[in-house]
């Protein structure tokens, strides 16, 4: 009520009954103004680092050519060794132990399944340098059946992501101290990280009443599978028909 | 025993070096002895070879130890023997596994490829 008048009264002030003031203010309504970005969301790259990335990942591949295979670089700014399944411990070592290298702390293991391939299993073994404030990653492949050196004499951080990896997805790691289970429950049998793992498991769990404990059954669905066909007629994404590849290779001369 | 200025390196279970300067040129030593071994033309011998020689250069002008450290820049003088120390044990290592060989054995095909091939086609 209060407000009514006071708004009226500014508006009927304002210069505005002119049709080409109008006209002018829309356009100068719609122009963009060019501001630049101080606070980016999109992490830039860094050419100078990127080129420090490459360079050691040359120096890494000239000193061990016996095992590794490929050098790329991923997501712009991550270095990462492709090698042979044998030089797992030879690698590592080299990397914790060298003067130009020091990747003391391994920060992580992990798996990856691909069934298409050969050798379906990844390992990827992350490190960490403090010494030099750097990330790099190791890769290499296996199957179901070839074991895998353990690299636990290198970094005792290994011993549990190892067998966080055996039980997962059942790759076998030699020379281990203590391979067991460590995240599924007693008793369980199967890897539940495999791409050929159902997602519902193979046992079902539930409290007998007449039994008065919990009983463990085989899983019994209450419907038929059901295989959707999920892939659309039109492509998805064609602006992104061409964008840059995951991964660039870092060339290497090889003897 | 003169040149213990410190009392500790404040890292977890590294003590203070007694005598850093005497300790390292022998570890240095010892290291080139073992890289004496390796085939002339294999890299790791040609680049830790460098670092060494660099480090024993450095060593050799002087016997302060912060002007040493300063010098290196790779850490308190402890922390440099323990990174020989490291280099020793891989150099030596380096001798069964002997790296500078060509390449084992090749990846097999599409075992790096992203996103992954498809078997059928």
């Amino acid at each position: 009520m209060l407000l009514r008048p006071i708004l009226s009264k500014l508006v009927r002030n304002r210069p505005l009954n002119s049709p080409l003031i109008q006209n002018a203010s829309r356009v100068f309504s719609t122009e963009v103004e060019k501001l630049e970005e101080t606070r980016p969301t999109v992490r830039k790259p860094n050419p100078v680092a990127r080129g420090q990335l490459a360079d050691f990942g040359k120096y890494v591949a000239e000193c061990m050519p016996k095992y590794i295979q490929k050098i790329q670089i991923t997501a712009g700014d991550e270095l990462e060794l492709l090698i042979a399944p044998e030089g797992v411990v030879p690698v590592l070592q080299f990397l914790k132990d060298h003067h130009n290298a020091q990747f003391t702390n391994l920060s992580d293991i992990a798996g990856m399944d691909v069934p298409a391939r050969p050798y379906r299993f990844e390992i990827i073994y992350n490190l960490l340098s403090v010494r030099f404030n750097s990330r790099i990653r190791v890769k290499t492949y296996t199957d179901e059946l070839t074991p895998i050196e353990s690299c636990n004499d290198v970094h005792k951080a290994a011993n549990w992501y190892e067998r966080e990896i055996w039980d997962m997805y059942g790759v076998f790691f030699s020379n281990h101290p203590d391979l067991r289970r460590i995240l599924t429950d007693y008793g369980f049998e199967g890897h539940p990280f495999r791409k050929d793992f159902p997602l519902s498991g193979y046992v079902e769990v539930r409290y007998d009443d007449e039994k008065k404990r919990v009983v463990v059954e085989p899983l019994e669905l209450a419907q038929e599978f059901r295989k959707f066909e999920l892939s659309a007629p039109w492509e998805q994404f064609p602006n992104f028909r061409n964008a840059n590849p995951a991964s660039e290779e870092v060339p290497t001369d090889k003897k | 025993m003169s040149q213990v200025t410190k009392l500790t390196t404040g890292l977890t279970g590294l003590v203070v070096s007694k005598n850093p300067h005497h300790t390292l040129g022998i570890l240095y030593n010892k290291i080139m002895r073992t890289l004496q071994n390796m085939p002339e033309g294999a890299a790791y011998r040609k680049h830790t070879e460098s670092v060494i020689k660099e480090r024993t250069a450095i060593l050799k002008s002087t016997t302060d130890v912060a002007s040493i450290e300063k010098k290196i820049g790779c850490g308190q003088i402890e922390e440099v023997i323990m990174q020989a120390e490291n280099e020793l044990i891989l150099a030596r290592k380096m001798m069964a596994w002997k790296p500078w060989e060509p390449l084992m054995k090749e990846a097999p095909p599409n075992q790096w490829s992203w996103p992954p091939v498809q078997s059928r086609s």
